[in-house]
Parts: structure tokens; sequence; C-alpha cells
């Protein structure tokens, strides 16, 4: 049968791969929390809808999210932590797999941080009709949701997949506030109930809806059409609601957070040829509002993002092995407006642009190709990716937004190698360059980050990441282990600058009136990712399964003060001197050295016991911007040790109870640069029933 | 086609007439609300205009008043015309231009404010991180700090803390109040002198609210010197300031001087967490010494020109007057206790001012003179 996912990823890159299963155990409470036990992911939250995992410290629009082979990210994705991942419902995952490195010459561009490749669930090749439920919950945000899908067989070549959910989380409780371990404060946000451990501008709620169709004319061919969609609404910003020094009442939220995935697919496989092709359609829409209530003031901003996309890829033997070949598109529309409504007297005052200047548009594409020649115990594998991407957006005299119309031409390029030393052992090498144009986020957007206010760059350049990196990969009986190490170099990376009033754009009150401004600029001078990550599974007897990983990465960059210096106005950083400090500086957010250890134990009779563990050490490598970021506390975010105590029983296909005991010492913890502590003691269950 | 009689194009011309008229009636603008948009020469042109006369003959700057022999040598020493900021970005300025532009807009240049004109004001004065972000927040130096670490930024406090909280307990409703019904065309000038006098008062409490956290914000002092000055030199101020300049230069000079006393103290005290408290208080006791006279003079300067104002101009300034008397009340009993009595007695005398022209001419005395006595010298 043909397979229907993304492609793999090639034997020398370093990889984890979440299954289903996994979730099942680990009773995550999204995507991006489904990944805290991955190596080498740190999962930062900068509200409890929202969750973004730092891959080898990038994130967000530095790393690739890929659905089943098509590219989620947008043109709008902002630097920094998004909340995008976070709308991939986990019930309908299969797997995710996640590449860690750069992967823009395979996946494309984005990918100079890694890869989460989503790999949806399959409808069931067995005859009939088999209805599901899947039922969960939890007791630190009072929780509840549901799911109900259906796999239908449509006689011996066709087949449907349905399902439809709905979860509605309400305020998160925490193990209580964290410290700054300079002053003993704690951070300004999130603010607490009165009982000191609930999170004010925490819940959410969720609808899900998903059909796919797959259709086998024959053993070698697949055609699947399919239909995803995710609905957020009443999702507070935690670090908005309220802002640090604001009133009780005054609230960022997003009213409507939705992405509908739309797209159709043919496979065709021989055993020497493969080929697929993809037409994709995207929708993406967010609605925020802010509330200042007190004075009856309501702003809203409404955004949508309309992606069309399409690829086509062919592999197929040759004289030196296996050359795989293809090109892809993507082009985004966006319409974006701001109103003003005043409550007292119903008037709204619709606001010379949003976030994004309407009738911006923005393509992504590329031609690659790639080879895998093996011999003997060596497998090689290159690739070159060619890209065009073009930005452009409408000036906008009001608001005295630029106009941009720009394209570049970015390359990728990657070289990698795995060396079976021993039939047990391999060696793994490679070497990247990946990429990543400035997108419309960082060319025209004007919002507020945690940091402060950032304004738009319209002459931004693409970033590029050059890596290496070199790993060990043992694989005996029970025991698999894998080591790395790997180093970055970033050019041209995208920094935060701090920036004076005189810099804000015309007609930018909200710029000139903010404590802090940023600009995101191109850093003069190459920034730099070190890191290791170790990754143990072992199982001493056979019902018992072990798993450890341990992830550090140091980052640091030219300090942008200095270079705000050197141009023209002059900064503002937090108690920062315009032309004084270290030549370099640490990267921001970048996750402290942390690790995790699940153990489990597996009865024969369907029971499964087991428990997590999570630990980060304190970071108090700090960037500038960090400084002013009120989601970090002053000196830095302090460690924690988490302990998750599971239990689990499946009986086959028809049964799923599933428990896990969150946080057991109720331990008071924040992921590095998260606006929200994580749940304190909790309890989270779900049951699947299914009539197969 | 022509028309076969010539009744009929007479009876078709008259209801063509009817029709145009009609439509012409449902094309035109609704009449203007009353005191929408227009120009108001006659309340209190310049050459009727009352000019407050300030004496401060008899006035002595405190030996402990900057520039003086009490302070150390500082940075202030040498541009006494100019203030020297920590950090030339600052956020302040915004607001105090935003001031500007609603003043433009409501209450400036002879002009009667339109619906638009309000629609306008309060999108300036909502704006993110504006003038309504820092109101919702302001805090009265004056009163004790809130128990237990709470904050006016936390549920039921503005309540429970009114003169504390004086941003949202205090100018915010008048400002919420004063806004919406501009925007619905009611009054317009009187919405408008309530609205200036609440800036006014909530730039006052600001310059001093930005005095006291400058001990451990350092920036916060040019924040100081920003809401008063508009980030100003000495000779060329805005907001506040040119309010005080105009009415008296020395007051005006005593405000400025006061700025420069804050900037020198953290000039020597430099740490990021001050350690001297003893100069802070000489600056924050100048700087209000001096601003709430200047306060105090707009205030006068406002009533005495109740005896040329028209129409809705009278009222527009007892808005004006009324408003201030209600801000400031707190603060003259807390901090004048002898004269609580007095104030308490006058307010109520402006609050439902008298028909009589003698009383009233009478009332408009003994504000001046109250207030003169009140606040001698800056």
């Amino acid at each position: 049968m043909v397979r229907a996912s993304n492609p793999s990823p090639t034997p020398e890159r370093a990889q984890s791969t979440l299954r289903q299963a996994d979730i099942e155990k680990r009773l995550p409470r999204s995507a991006p929390d489904a990944l805290r036990f991955e190596p080498g992911v740190f999962v930062q939250q900068t509200a409890h809808a929202q969750g973004s995992a730092y891959i080898r410290g990038l994130t967000g629009q530095q790393t690739l999210l890929l659905f089943d082979g098509i590219r989620l990210n947008t043109s709008t994705y902002r630097q920094g932590p998004n909340q995008y991942f976070f709308l991939v419902d986990t019930a309908i995952i299969d797997s995710i797999e996640v590449v860690r490195g750069g992967g823009a010459t395979a996946y494309g561009a984005d990918a100079l941080g890694g890869v989460l490749l989503v790999n949806p669930l399959r409808p069931s090749p067995r005859e009939g009709v088999f209805p599901s439920l899947s039922l969960r919950g939890a007791t630190a945000d009072t929780e509840m949701g549901g799911r109900i899908q259906t796999h239908v067989s449509l006689g011996e070549k066709g087949r449907l997949l349905l399902g439809t959910g709905a979860r509605r989380a309400g305020l998160l409780r925490s193990g209580g506030p964290i410290y700054s371990f300079v002053d003993g404060k704690p951070p300004a946000v999130p603010r607490f109930a009165e009982d000191g451990k609930t999170q004010l501008g925490t819940g959410f709620v969720e609808n899900t809806a998903d059909i796919r169709w797959e259709y086998a004319p024959s053993p070698n061919t697949l055609w699947t059409l399919a239909s995803v969609g995710y609905w957020q609404s009443d999702a507070p910003r935690t670090d908005q609601c309220p802002p640090a020094l604001a009133r009780f009442d005054e609230c960022l939220r997003y009213e409507r957070q939705d992405r509908l995935l739309t797209y159709a697919t043919w496979r065709h496989q021989t055993p020497k040829h493969a080929m697929h092709a993809t037409l994709s359609w995207q929708h993406q829409y967010e609605q925020r509002r802010n509330d200042r209530p007190a004075s009856f003031v309501l702003q809203r901003d409404k955004d949508s993002i309309e992606t069309l996309g399409s690829s086509f890829t062919w592999t197929f033997p040759w004289r030196l092995g296996s050359l795989r070949v293809g090109a892809d598109a993507y082009v985004d529309f966006i319409h974006s407006t701001s109103s003003l409504r005043f409550t007292d007297v119903g008037v709204e005052r619709p606001l010379s642009r949003g976030q994004y200047v309407s009738g911006s548009s923005y393509v992504t594409s590329a031609a690659f190709a790639s080879n895998q020649w093996e011999y003997k115990t060596l497998s090689l594998n290159t690739g070159l990716r060619l890209g065009w991407q073009y930005a452009y957006a409408p000036g906008e005299t009001h608001s005295g937004s630029t106009a941009v119309n720009q394209s570049w031409w970015p390359w990728a390029a990657h070289v990698g190698a795995a060396w079976q030393l021993h039939p047990s052992l391999a060696l793994l090498a490679s070497v990247d360059r990946s990429f990543r144009a400035p997108n419309l986020d960082d060319l025209t957007a004007r919002q507020r980050t945690g940091p402060g206010f950032q304004f738009e760059n319209p002459h931004l350049k693409p970033e590029t990441s050059s890596s290496a990196e070199l790993g060990l990969r043992l694989r005996k009986n029970r025991l698999r282990a894998e080591v790395w190490g790997f180093a970055t170099r970033l050019d041209g990376l995208l920094l935060r600058m701090p920036r004076g009033a005189e810099a804000c754009p015309p007609q930018s009150p909200a710029c000139l009136a903010s404590n802090a401004r940023y600009q995101l600029v191109n850093a003069q001078g190459a920034s730099w990712l070190l890191g290791t990550e170790a990754m143990l599974r072992l199982s001493p007897l056979r019902p018992l399964s072990l798993q450890a990983s341990l992830s550090w990465v140091w980052g640091d960059s030219p300090n942008p003060a200095l270079q705000a210096a050197s141009s023209s106005g002059p900064p503002a950083g937090p108690s920062s001197s315009p032309s004084s400090g270290p030549r370099r500086m640490p990267l921001s957010r970048v996750p402290p050295l942390h690790g995790t250890v699940e153990a489990n134990w597996q009865f024969p009779f369907g029971l499964q016991l087991g428990g997590g563990f999570r630990w980060a050490l304190r970071q108090t490598r700090l960037a500038l911007n960090d400084f002013s970021d009120v989601r970090i506390p002053l000196g830095g975010t302090p460690g924690f040790a988490v302990v998750d105590l599971r239990a689990s029983y499946r009986f086959k296909e028809k049964l799923l109870l599933a428990l896990v005991l969150e946080n057991v010492f109720n331990s008071a913890y924040r992921y590095h640069g998260s606006s929200i502590n994580g749940p304190g003691r909790s309890l989270s269950f779900r049951v699947d029933l299914a009539a197969f | 086609m022509p028309l076969p009689f010539p009744r009929c194009r007479m009876a078709f011309f008259m209801l063509a007439c009817w029709v145009a008229l009609l439509a012409a009636s449902c094309k035109s603008d609704p009449p203007p609300p009353p005191g929408d948009a227009g120009v108001d020469p006659l309340d209190c042109p310049s050459e009727t205009t009352p000019v407050l006369s300030d004496n401060v003959s008899t006035c002595t700057a405190l030996p402990t008043d900057y520039p003086g022999g009490g302070w150390p040598a500082c940075i202030s020493d040498s541009t006494l015309d100019e203030y020297k900021p920590i950090n030339p970005s600052i956020s302040t300025l915004a607001r105090v231009a935003a001031f500007e532009q609603i003043a433009d807009l409501l209450w400036r240049n002879q002009r009667i404010p339109s619906i638009e004109d309000f629609h306008s004001a309060r999108e300036i004065y909502a704006q993110n991180e504006g003038l309504d972000s820092r109101v919702q927040r302001r805090e009265d130096v004056h009163f004790d700090v809130l128990p237990d670490g709470k904050a006016c930024n936390q549920i039921e406090n503005p309540e429970k803390y009114p003169e504390r909280c004086a941003g949202p307990a205090k100018i915010l409703p008048i400002l919420n109040d004063a806004f919406a019904k501009g925007m619905l065309g009611e009054t317009p000038r009187i919405q408008a002198r309530r609205i200036e006098a609440a800036l006014l008062w909530f730039l006052y409490l600001s310059s001093l609210a930005e005095v006291q956290s400058c001990d451990t914000n350092k920036n916060n002092c040019d924040s100081a010197w920003a809401y008063y000055t508009g980030g100003t030199p000495r000779n060329a101020p805005v907001g506040l300031a040119k309010y005080v300049r105009e009415l008296s230069e020395e007051t005006h000079d005593r405000a400025y001087d006061a700025a420069l006393a804050v900037r020198c103290w953290r000039d020597v005290d430099a740490a990021d967490s001050a350690t001297r408290p003893d100069l802070q208080n000489l600056a924050l006791k100048q700087y209000d010494t001096a601003l709430l006279r200047g306060i105090s003079l707009t205030l006068r300067q406002k009533a005495a020109e109740w005896t040329c104002a028209h129409d809705e101009g009278l009222p527009a300034r007892q808005a004006f007057v009324q408003t201030l008397f209600g801000l400031m009340e707190a603060g003259v009993v807390e901090q004048q206790p002898g004269r609580a009595e007095a104030f308490r007695n006058l307010k109520k005398r402006v609050d439902t001012p008298p028909a009589d022209v003698a009383l009233f001419d009478e009332l408009i005395s003994s504000i001046d003179e109250f207030m003169g006595e009140l606040f001698a010298c800056p």
C-alpha cells in the first residue's frame, strides 16, 4: 500500500518520533505539550492556549511545521514563540516526527532550528463502519472535552475517516508563583486569583472537525482528499490579560483563532518510482480583542491569511542511488483590519491599518533535488534547494507604512552520511545550510510583543543557518542510545534591536508611547548555537522500558544595542547605555540545560504503569530584550523538577482508560520565556470507547 | 416624449419639484446637533479676557530648593534651561503630545468642538499605552500606599482607596463621562473643559508619581520632567508647563527647577536603587508646591473668565473649576486640615454658583482670594 505521510528523515538526521501511543500515556494538553519529552525540544507557552516548541534553541518562524507534507508556516509567523502548533488537534495525530537541525533542503524554507512533521490519522483499512468516542478531562484547568469519530470503508478501494471534537478549559491552577532569585519577587505576569495559584488570563474553548477520504484505484496509487478544521475561541493571551501594570480587567484575548486546511494529494508508488502531488488551501484567521472595560474601549484586530499551495515530488533510482526531485509553491494573501469601539456610546472607528497591511501577499517557492546513495555500510545523502520568495505589501499613507516589493533567491544544501561502524553502532554526520527569508510579519507588522512594541522593518534580508552535526547511534537488543553534538552559525539572524521613539514609523502612537520599542534587524556578524543532545532507551526487563533525554544549547549573537548605536537613532534598551555593553549577548530565550526521564511497566493484560520526570536548570543567560520581557523574572527563570505518574489500560481497540497524576509534588515551575506557570498537582484522564 | 396637456405638464413639474425637494431633504445632512462645530469668537475674546495678576514679590525660595546651596554639584547645574534626560527615548512624550492634540481638537483656538472632534480626541486618548492606560493606573503619592502589597490595578481597590487610586477612582470616571457626552453631542464645551481639567490634574499627579517611582527606575525621572514640560526646554514649554508659564513665569521656573532637582538627585544618587531619599523628598516637595500653584493659577484664571463668558462658555468654565475643585479636595483636606472647612464651603458654592450678579462676582473673588492664599508662593 502507498505510504501517506511526510517525507521521512534520512538516517543521518537527529530525529525522534512521538506516536499516538505516547500521547495516550502522557495525556498532553496540546500538540506542543505532547513534545515535552522529546529530546532537544523545550516547549514555551505565552498563553494557556498557545505553545511553541524550541528545537535547538530556535522556535516559531525559525522552525517548520508540516502537516501531512503540507507547509503550515505562513508569512505571518512572528519572531519568537507563536501559537500555531497548538492549533493541531492531538486527537488526529498518528505521529509527530521531530527533525532537529536545519532542514530547509528536504522540507522547505524556515527550517533553521528543525522541522515538526505531523502525520495524521488515516482511515482504518478494516471493512465496515467503526464509530468511536473519546473523552478527556483535567482537574488543573477543569478541562472537559471529547471527540467522536468514525471509520468507514467504502468498498475495497475507498475509506473515510470523519471526526469532530470539542473542548473547554477554565482557569489554569498552578503550583503557585515562581520567584526571582535576584530580588525574590514574582514576575509581573501572570496575575493570580486570590488563592495565589489560579492563573488569570487562562482558559479557552476549541472545536475541531476533520474528514479524510482515501481512494486507492490500484495498489500503487492513492488519492486523498482531506480537510482539517480547528476553531479556537475565548483564549486570552496570558501576559496581556491583564498586561503587567494594567487594571485587572484589561485583557487581550483571541476571540477567534481558526485554521482550516483542505487538500488533495495523489501518490503513485512502484517498487522503483514514487510520485507525489499535492494541492492545498489553508485558511488561517485570527480575531483579537483587547478590552479595557474601565474606559469602555474595545480594540478588535482581524487577520485572515489564505494560502494556496502545491507541491510535486518524484523519487526514482539512477546510477548514483535514489534521486528525489520536486518543486513546491505557496502563496499567501493577507487581509488585516483593526478598529476601535467605544462601548458606552456604541461608536466604532476603523483604524488606518491592522497588524498587517491589507492586500499584502507572499510567495514561498522552490525547486529541489536530493540523492541517497548507499555503499555497503555507508549511506550518503545530499540535496540542494533553490528558492524564490517574494513579498509584497502596499504602502499605507495614513499609518506611514512603507510599501514592500522584494524578492529573494535563497538556497539550501545538505550533505550527510551515516556510517555503520558496527552492526549496532552508527556514526552520523551532516553539514547543512538552511534559509529563511523575512516574512510579512518581519517586514510589515506592528504589534505588542512580550518585551515591548515591535515595528516593521521593510529592508530585512534573509537569515541563513550553516550547521554541522555529529552523532553516534547505538542500537543493540533492548538498548537504544544516541548522542549528538552540533554547531550552528546563523548569518543575518533577525534580532530585536532596541529603538528610540524617534525611530518609530510615522502615525504609530502606540510605538511612541511604549516603554520599550524594538525593530527586527539582521545581525551584523555571526550568531552561534552550540549544543548537545543525548537520548537513551532501555528495556532491562521485558515489561519495563526506560527512556531519558538530556539537552543543552548555548547561543549568542552580536549585541543589538551596539548595532543600534551605530545606526540611526539611539536605542532604548532597558537600563542600557546606548553605546556600551558587551560586544556579544546571549540569544533570546534559549532553553537552559534540561532533561527528561520516563519509565513504563507494561503488564500482559493491557495495563501500563509509569511515570515521567522533567527538569530544567535555571536560565540566567538573557538577551537584551529579555530584560524588558515581563514573562522572565528578574535575573532569569528558576529551574524546576516535575514528576508525573501514569496509568493506562487498553483492551484491544475497544477501550482505553488513561490517568495521569501530573506534578505530583505540586511544584511551582515555568518553562523559560513562558507567561504561564505549569499546572499544579492535577489529574488528567482519557476514556476511549470504540465499536470495533 | 412631450406630455399631451399643459396642465399635466404643470402637474408633472410640481410633482417633480416635490420629489426633488423630498430627495434634497433626504440627501441633506441632518441639522447639526446643538454645539456642533463652529467658531465662538464672542466667548471671551482676548481683549476682554481678564488677566490674572500674579504677585510673588514677597516669596523667597527655600534654602533647600534647587538650585541652591543645599544641593550637591550635579549634571543639572551646567544647563539650567534644559533638562538632560537619562535615557533620550521617553515614552511619556507621546502622552503629552496626545494631550496637546486633544487640546487642539476640544478647547483651543476658540472652536466649539464637534462630535467628530470628540471621536478623534477619544481615539487619541484611548491609544494603546496612551493617556488612558496611565490614567487607569495613576496613583496620588500624597496618600499612603495600599496596605499588604495591594495595588490600584487590582479589583475593588480603586473603590476602597479612592484617594491613593486617584486615576481610576476619580479622574477616569470624569473622562469617560465627558468623552461619552461629547461624542453624543451633549454640551460640547462643558465636556471639553471637564476633560481639560481632568487631564491637567492627571499631568500634575503623574509628574509627582514619576518622581516617587524614580527611586527604583531611573528612566521615570525623565517621565517626571516630560509629564510637566512635554520634553521641552524651559522657555518653550508645552502641556501643563505651558499653562503655568502663561500665567506665572516664576511658578514655571520653580517647577522647571524642580524637574532639574529630580535629575540632580539621580545624578548624585546614580545606583539602580536610590539611596538618597532626602534629596528625592526635597525635589518632590519643590515640584509639588510649584505645580500645585500652577494648577491653582489655571483654576483662578478660568474662574475669572466667568465674567466674560457667554452662553455655554460660562458653564464650561464652571465645569472646569468644579472639576478641579473636586479633584483637589482630598489633597487639601489631607495636607491643609486647617483650611479644609473653608475649602469645602467654597466648593459648595462653586458647585451651585449663584444667579445673582453681585453674589457671582463675590464668589469669583473668593475663589481668587482663597486659592491665592492657599498657594501663595511657588
